[in-house]
């Protein structure tokens, strides 16, 4: 009985349920119909938009275009009170997102082509190989601003034939020194140690062990190199086996074998250094104010053999994302206002790297000696190479040093492999790294 | 009054209902636009769904059910499936786009002939009276080239430029009657049409616009006219203008010459990543390895932190000890920490030459007259200490589990057990201890499998190493599948090989699934048997 009358009730409320619902979805897509309404003005078929507002200027002005730019936090910090002239004389919105640098990598590759990414974003030269790979980057013409910059920057940022990016900041490491233990950084490594040994330090030189980036003047200071770089790096030819390396290899050994350099990793590099129980500390500009922490003094990494020590060169740049639709203003930020002397020099105090534009570097070479130095070991080494293949480098590169800087050497009971000396621990590495860059 | 909470509880459903519908709604058209057609068709079945869950009262349990639902489709079954599909495609570095997306970055390339690059000129744009744009490219004395600005489109029908000397007094631009001339910020406004659009200099040449600038004159380059790479839909080749070649398609790229051309774009490709995982000796050999490693640590993870932890909770839960609430939250301590600060402390702790732990252990070593250990250095070290890491990290979750565990079980049972004259240890091993594992041994299979995939731990301790020496690929002996793949797929190859990547996933997967399905079998078993005392 009173299951039958809610029935009745149940089909009645029913009915008005469903016309609820009814007016209810059109109220709703009236709300949304504005949205899609402004969409349609948006859509890319009405290039009459513009001409329109044109005509009438007095009435509707169009709305701003809108740059965005992805860069991480300091540099954004640096950024965003200079946009506002660029805005106001452009006509445009700015719009800096401080972004963790790590992520623009792989978020430019997602974000771009669901149409969500940035039109231009600022990141590491060894970016570009994958990023062009993927089609998520457009060239850059430098056109004139190209004279201005150091030759190693632009050839960072070139990728099979074409510059990918404007590059603003280089860095590449140096020797800092414990200023109240010694004067400066010997030019050679056995005046180095000779220089600890009087000093009496508990270690002498620090670097991080299983660090391929830290450890590239070890490799490639006597001829050798990762991969051949004659006109855009040539993952074919790996040249971590070569004479040369050898030879760097095992003169690494012998640092080792008479504690020149000890096995550490960044951060006890870096204790030790603070604490003055090593002479000397292997980093990059970065660093600067951690090693603050006592009086220090930066020079050049000592020769190996009367060779210059050649440092990895990292560079930071700026690139155009090539699913932007304004290629050509988000090209012309780039070119008029970002590479200009005074965003570069802002961006320099917020976060001191080394400038990588002439102009730039005149302004700091006098007002700050030791970038100055930094700068002068850059010179001397090569970009990081930026193509791909660079992946299967790290890890095999970090392994063998790893063996020579802990003198793991011995036969591997699994692999029946043996490594004893330094020599068969880089043919190991060259090897694994051509394997690996064949079987793709 | 039982109506009137009724009614609230209807204009709360509806409100609820009329938020829902109009972000379904509003996500329909950008679907549309994305042309993402499995989000669309998910929309739209969670939609119809949710209606007519709730505007009916038909299915009153899917109301409760529903939410719960919908979310466990979207975060879990969704990855999952998700994951299995790009385990079957050669999504990698070089391959991320679709192969529109891949044409479409490809058409839009132009070049500049050789003799032609790097010659830079100012550009003045001008819009006549019907609003369209005339570019003027002062290229020298010589040229200053007047004409039409047109799309790519009017290229080859649209009438060459002309040298208008005219246009200049003096070296000053003068903008020619019935033109107006735009300035910098109006050209910004317009920069969307303008880069779209060309000033044809002669059959091969035309002159775009390269840099806006508000500060002066905007800036021109030369290019040629036709774009370098024309997509042939027809025999699905690409062709190159600059060289005049046709680059077929093989397999993932086009290759024009034998050499492949970038980017390339998703494909199926089947079993293969499975095939190379399995046939491909330089990652079968260390797989092996790995494998073994990986079993060894989830499970002696799980063992020892369980044994401390029940040895520490059965120490503290004798009745009316002392401080026993503090010694409780001591041991708890290592769980509040986050596992990442915990393993980079580790790290510096049992660094070999100044490390605390060495240092802590340096009367040890000299009274036993041993070399110090070189931690994470050696296999056998590094594996210990791996594993001293991880039952420090696990040991308080086991404590916490077993302490609350121990106070349900009833005591009479232990007080009917010494009756019966069972020493301590005997009760302990007849009665507590199965009685615990009932209510613990499914918390064991989940840390298993937490630990099996323990990336966190491993790639911050000891990232792996130290390397096995003379193995074909980069890989440590600490390395567990998950920390191997991310090596041989994410940072170690070409880039990132994505497919090759999810593909191992699926095999760790399988794997965590069938030993999760025995032990769970086994754990009913310990149920009947002991769950009914």
């Amino acid at each position: 009985m009173d299951i039958r009358i809610y029935e009745r009730e149940y089909m009645k409320t029913n009915k008005l349920r469903f016309i609820v619902f009814l007016l209810m979805f059109s109220l709703v897509a009236v709300a949304c119909g504005g949205d899609t309404a402004d969409d349609a003005a948006e859509a890319p078929d009405t290039t009459e938009a513009p001409k329109e507002t044109l005509a009438a200027p007095a009435t509707t002005a169009p709305p701003p275009e809108v740059i965005v730019v992805w860069a991480e936090e300091k540099v954004a910090e640096a950024l965003n009170p200079l946009v506002g002239a660029y805005e106001a004389a452009a006509g445009v919105d700015v719009e800096v997102v401080a972004y963790d640098f790590g992520a623009i990598r792989t978020d430019v590759q997602t974000a771009g082509p669901a149409g969500e990414g940035p039109d231009v974003f600022l990141g590491a030269h060894d970016w570009v190989g994958e990023l062009a790979a993927n089609g998520v980057v457009s060239p850059l013409d430098l056109g004139s601003v190209a004279s201005d910059i150091f030759e190693v920057g632009v050839t960072a940022f070139s990728y099979a034939g074409e510059v990918y990016g404007f590059p603003y900041a280089t860095e590449a490491i140096a020797m800092y020194y414990n200023a109240d233990l010694v004067d400066s950084v010997p030019t050679t490594w056995e005046e180095a140690k000779a220089a600890c040994d009087a000093a009496g330090t508990e270690f002498c030189v620090g670097t991080p062990s299983n660090d391929a980036y830290h450890n590239h003047p070890f490799v490639a200071s006597a001829g050798g190199y990762v991969f051949a770089s004659e006109g855009g790096f040539d993952a074919s030819d790996v040249g971590l086996d070569n004479a040369g390396a050898i030879a760097s290899a095992e003169f690494l050994d012998g640092l080792v074998k008479n504690g020149t350099v000890t096995n550490t990793d960044y951060g006890g590099a870096m204790s030790n250094f603070q604490e003055g129980r090593a002479l000397f500390w292997m980093t990059g500009p970065w660093a600067r104010n951690d090693a603050s922490a006592v009086n220090y003094g930066v020079g050049l990494i000592p020769q190996f053999d009367g060779n210059p020590a050649t440092p990895f060169v990292g560079v930071r740049g700026a690139m155009v994302s090539s699913f932007s639709e304004k290629q050509v203003l988000a090209q012309s930020f780039i070119l008029d206002f970002f590479a200009t002397v005074e965003v570069q020099q802002a961006m320099y105090e917020s976060d001191p790297r080394l400038p990588a534009t002439k102009s730039l570097f005149a302004i700091v070479e006098a007002a700050d000696p030791i970038a100055a130095q930094f700068a002068a070991s850059a010179s001397n080494g090569i970009p990081m190479p930026n193509i791909p293949e660079m992946g299967s480098v790290w890890g095999p590169m970090a392994d063998a040093l790893n063996v020579i800087r802990t003198q793991a050497y011995g036969t591997n009971e699994e692999t029946g492999v043996t490594i004893s000396n330094a020599s068969d621990a880089v043919k190991l590495a060259a090897e694994q790294i051509r394997n690996a860059i064949a079987g793709g | 009054m039982i109506y009137l909470s009724m009614t609230l509880s209807k204009i709360l459903r509806y409100i609820f209902l009329a938020v829902f519908n109009a972000l379904i709604v509003y996500a329909f058209p950008l679907t549309l636009a994305y042309e993402s057609w499995f989000f669309l068709s998910l929309i739209i079945v969670i939609g119809l769904l949710v209606n007519f869950v709730y505007f009916t009262e038909k299915f009153q349990p899917m109301k409760w059910i529903l939410p719960g639902m919908i979310f466990m489709l979207s975060f879990v079954v969704f990855p999952a499936v998700y994951n299995t599909f790009v385990s079957f495609t050669n999504w990698s570095t070089g391959h991320i786009l679709t192969k529109t997306q891949a044409i479409s970055v490809l058409e839009d390339r132009v070049y500049t002939p050789e003799n032609q690059k790097g010659i830079e000129f100012d550009i003045y744009i001008l819009q006549d009276i019907d609003l369209s744009f005339y570019y003027v490219a002062y290229l020298n004395d010589q040229n200053i080239l007047f004409g039409k600005a047109v799309s790519d489109d009017e290229i080859f029908s649209s009438s060459l430029a002309t040298h208008e000397p005219s246009l200049f007094n003096n070296g000053e631009f003068v903008t020619p009657d019935g033109f107006t001339l735009l300035t910098g910020k109006e050209q910004i406004a317009n920069s969307s049409s303008l880069q779209e659009l060309s000033l044809v200099i002669d059959k091969n040449t035309r002159a775009q616009l390269y840099k806006i600038s508000v500060f002066g004159a905007s800036t021109g380059r030369l290019s040629s006219t036709s774009q370098l790479y024309k997509y042939d839909d027809v025999n699905d080749t690409l062709i190159n203008n600059a060289t005049n070649t046709v680059c077929p398609v093989v397999k993932d790229n086009f290759e024009c010459e034998g050499k492949e051309i970038e980017p390339g774009w998703r494909v199926f490709v089947g079993g293969e990543n499975y095939r190379k995982l399995f046939s491909s000796q330089r990652i079968r050999g260390p797989l092996n390895v790995v494998a073994k490693w990986t079993f060894q640590f989830a499970l002696l993870s799980v063992l020892l932190s369980f044994a401390v932890g029940l040895f520490l909770s059965m120490i503290l839960n004798k009745n009316g000890l002392r401080f026993q609430r503090i010694y409780r939250a001591i041991f708890i301590l290592p769980y509040a920490i986050p596992a990442f600060v915990s393993a980079l402390v580790w790290k510096g702790l049992l660094n070999p030459d100044y490390g605390l732990i060495n240092s802590w252990l340096g009367p040890i070593y000299e009274l036993v007259d041993a070399e110090p250990i070189k931690w994470l250095t050696t296999k056998e070290s590094a594996r210990t200490a791996v594993l001293l890491v991880n039952t420090w990290l696990g040991f308080p979750y086991m404590f916490l589990i077993t302490t609350g565990a121990l106070q349900s079980i009833p005591r009479e049972l232990i007080e009917a057990a010494k009756v019966d004259g069972a020493s301590g240890l005997q009760s302990f091993w007849r009665i507590t201890f199965p009685l615990l594992m009932v209510s613990i041994s499914p918390l064991l299979i989940g840390s298993f499998a937490f630990n099996f995939n323990n990336f966190t731990l491993i790639f911050l301790l000891s990232g792996g190493g130290p390397p096995i020496v003379g193995s074909d690929v980069s890989v440590g002996w600490t390395d567990i599948l998950i920390s191997f793949t991310y090596k041989l797929a994410i940072s170690g190859g070409r880039g990132n090989l994505f497919g090759l990547a999810s593909s191992v996933t699926i095999i760790i997967f399988a794997l965590v699934l069938i030993i999760s399905a025995i032990s769970f079998r086994y754990t009913k078993r310990l149920e009947r048997v002991y769950g009914n005392i």
